[in-house]
């Protein structure tokens, strides 16, 4: 994976954009936690250009402040991807990165190849909300985020540095990251995605961790209620990060979705010729 | 020095295992520990206790808000200036403040400024608090990330309706307003004076020096504490060529005064304990949402040269309290005595006193602040004579009608020979 900077907007925006493999390219969008580069990725790879853009506001990407609302970051994106000259490009989007590419299949649908969503935020059921993840303690957030408590990846993410340079980075770059989150999540994440859901027209995957103590299966549901034609896959044993839990298979379903999609278009294509 | 009292309007009486039972006082604090009718005796308490300050000395009272919290009950503290503004006459009508971010549009606290100005004939002081995390982005679900530049900008036009005589525009990122056009409009000209409550965050230190606003750092921690964020003001001072007129900063001090210090332990420590161990018990989630501070603000308290409100140990005895700078108490002259050291250590000309804290009673926070007027005040008034101008107080109306009857005695007396006589019943 290679990471390097890209200037959107004139230099207004200066992205950390992170990448590998060849091929149709497709865009992955992080979630609040911030940007991570898993096995998951790395699966992608065999037979994409995997693009991982970092969020205004997350890691080394500036112009967050130039950011107000989640109207703002949309156009971005929308530079952004002008920037890169993608189109026709599949859009996979996790958390707050799914909600960010709902959002933009939602505005230009025709631009988007296929959707895949893992735990998206965006929709608010009354009767079981999203979990104030905002405040939880490291601890608490960990228990919340994975299924297994005892995994790696969950004893990693309920420890922080206590001492030195280490601790104070750790601190600010968390401060910095949940700010940014909380820009487009607070005080509930809810920007009333559900009154444009109808008119992402892209092929549409939801994949739940079927532990997502953060947001409940339930909201699989209540996406593929909304999004005509969406497909809804449970990951067993998962929390709120299946593509961390279980990159292999969360990463088989998406190239086999994504395949799926590819072989329909162009079915699609001869037919029309 | 100018000496004013403060009031948190506290719950006095929560459950003895509340820091154990329950998640937090602020912000999701159950509601069936609210009795409204003791909160009624509570409140009726409070304006007495505020109205009996003005008539042993205190230059003024100060009242705060908040929302959803245990400790402090004043969601809109204009509704306890407009009382006390009506019952006292000489006294300034500090409120610490209003959260301007909060209120859209913001001139809703211009017009109930002005109001409470005009009524009070030119006494009241306008606080603009940020507003803490916990009434602000969690009891009003602001968002943090837009917070403090919508506080600025409410700032802009609330200055703008006071005192730009035309009707005029405003075009905000987050108030659009075609007429702004205020009435009534305050007495004070050009404007009442401005204070800056703030809890530590090193932005406002500059924003208050540059603007001329006065900075009032209120927290809990007590004076040894409240050195470092008061030495930082001031080095901030040094650093933009600002007088360090003591009249520019005010500090917030928790004080109980009694006839000996055991007395005062005894007649008092169960309250300060109560304070501190029950009120201030508030889940640390809530301290900050992420966005409050800016990361300035954060690396200084990550290297140790701030603090933050609700860095406490999680149990303090009233000796804990005394020694950490606290709670100031003992005898008249051992308050007068560290008080004066107070005042010049942190080099501030407005002392704010809170004589009622925790569960104290209403009978012994009217001793306090007898005591407090009678003995203590006079001894500290002298100090800054001759050598600083306070350009931050009230402009009162000259020839100002007087306000309702004053009372004539300690209301405490009254209401205690009724328990009195309730009780032999």
């Amino acid at each position: 994976m290679r990471k390097q900077q890209v200037a959107v907007r004139a230099g207004a925006f200066d992205i950390e954009v992170w990448e590998a493999g060849s091929g149709t390219p497709v865009l992955f969008l992080h979630g609040e936690g911030g940007p991570t580069w898993t096995s998951f990725h790395d699966a992608l790879t065999e037979r994409y250009r995997v693009i991982a853009p970092v969020h205004p506001g997350y890691g080394e990407s500036t112009g967050n402040d130039q950011l107000q609302d989640l109207p703002d970051l949309i156009y971005y994106y929308l530079d952004f991807l002008d920037q890169l000259k993608l189109r026709d490009l599949p859009l996979i989007g996790h958390g707050l990165g799914g909600m960010v590419a709902t959002e933009l299949a939602a505005v230009q649908p025709d631009r988007f190849t296929a959707l895949v969503l893992i735990a998206p935020m965006g929709l608010w059921l009354a009767d079981d909300p999203v979990q104030d993840f905002f405040v939880m303690s490291p601890a608490d957030l960990a228990a919340a985020l994975y299924h297994d408590q005892d995994s790696t990846a969950a004893r990693a993410a309920a420890e922080t540095p206590t001492e030195g340079d280490a601790r104070i980075e750790f601190h600010l770059e968390r401060a910095k990251s949940m700010a940014t989150a909380a820009k487009y999540l607070w005080p509930i994440p809810n920007r009333g995605l559900a009154k444009r859901l109808h008119r992402v027209t892209a092929p549409t995957l939801v994949v739940w961790g079927a532990s997502d103590r953060i947001a409940s299966p339930r909201y699989a549901e209540a996406f593929r209620e909304r999004i005509a034609g969406a497909r809804v896959e449970i990951v067993e044993e998962a929390g709120h990060l299946p593509q961390e839990e279980h990159p292999a298979s969360v990463a088989e379903l998406t190239s086999a979705f994504l395949a799926e999609v590819d072989q329909n278009a162009g079915r699609a294509s001869a037919l029309s010729r | 020095m100018k000496l004013e009292m403060f009031h948190l309007m506290p719950y006095r009486e929560l459950p003895e295992d509340f820091a154990e039972k329950h998640h937090s006082v602020w912000v999701d604090i159950p509601s069936h520990l609210f009795d409204p009718a003791r909160a009624h005796e509570m409140y009726n308490d409070t304006l007495d206790e505020l109205e009996f300050g003005t008539t042993v000395g205190y230059d003024g009272v100060c009242v705060n808000e908040h929302h959803g919290n245990g400790y402090g009950m004043m969601p809109s503290p204009n509704i306890m200036a407009a009382s006390v503004a009506r019952r006292t006459r000489d006294a300034a009508v500090i409120v610490l403040g209003n959260s301007i971010a909060l209120y859209n549009p913001p001139v809703r606290v211009a017009e109930e400024f002005a109001m409470l100005d005009v009524i009070s004939g030119g006494r009241l002081i306008a606080g603009f608090p940020v507003g803490s995390s916990q009434d602000t982005n969690f009891a009003y679900g602001m968002n943090p990330a837009t917070l403090r530049d919508r506080y600025y900008e409410a700032e802009r036009l609330i200055i703008e309706a006071w005192t730009n005589p035309d009707v005029f525009s405003f075009d905000g990122k987050y108030t659009q307003l075609r007429y702004v056009n205020i009435w009534p409009r305050p007495i004070q000209r050009p404007h009442p004076p401005v204070w800056i409550p703030g809890g530590g965050s090193i932005e406002t230190w500059g924003w208050c020096l540059e603007k001329g606003y006065l900075y009032a750092y209120l927290s809990y921690s007590g004076f040894k504490r409240g050195k470092l964020v008061m030495d930082g003001f001031w080095k901030k001072a040094d650093e933009l060529g600002v007088e360090r007129n003591p009249y520019h900063a005010g500090f917030l001090q928790l004080v109980a005064v009694g006839e000996s210090a055991s007395e005062v332990e005894e007649k008092f420590g169960p309250h300060g304990e109560y304070f501190y161990n029950k009120m201030l018990h508030v889940y640390p989630g809530f301290r900050e949402a992420p966005g409050y501070r800016t990361l300035d603000t954060i690396k200084m308290g990550l290297l140790g040269q701030t603090t933050f409100f609700g860095d406490r140990p999680p149990s303090l005895t009233w000796k804990d309290l005394l020694a950490q700078g606290n709670i100031v108490a003992g005898t008249p002259s051992q308050v007068t005595e560290q008080l004066e050291q107070v005042i010049k250590d942190l080099h501030i000309g407005h002392l704010m006193v809170l004589n009622q804290f925790g569960s104290i009673p209403h009978d012994l926070a009217m001793d306090n602040i007898k005591l407090m007027g009678e003995k203590v005040l006079p001894k500290l008034r002298h100090l800054w004579d001759g050598r600083y101008e306070d350009r931050w107080w009230i402009k009162p109306l000259d020839g100002r009608r007087s306000v309702s009857p004053l009372r004539t005695q300690a209301p405490t007396t009254a209401r205690a020979e009724v328990l009195t006589a309730a009780k032999a019943r």
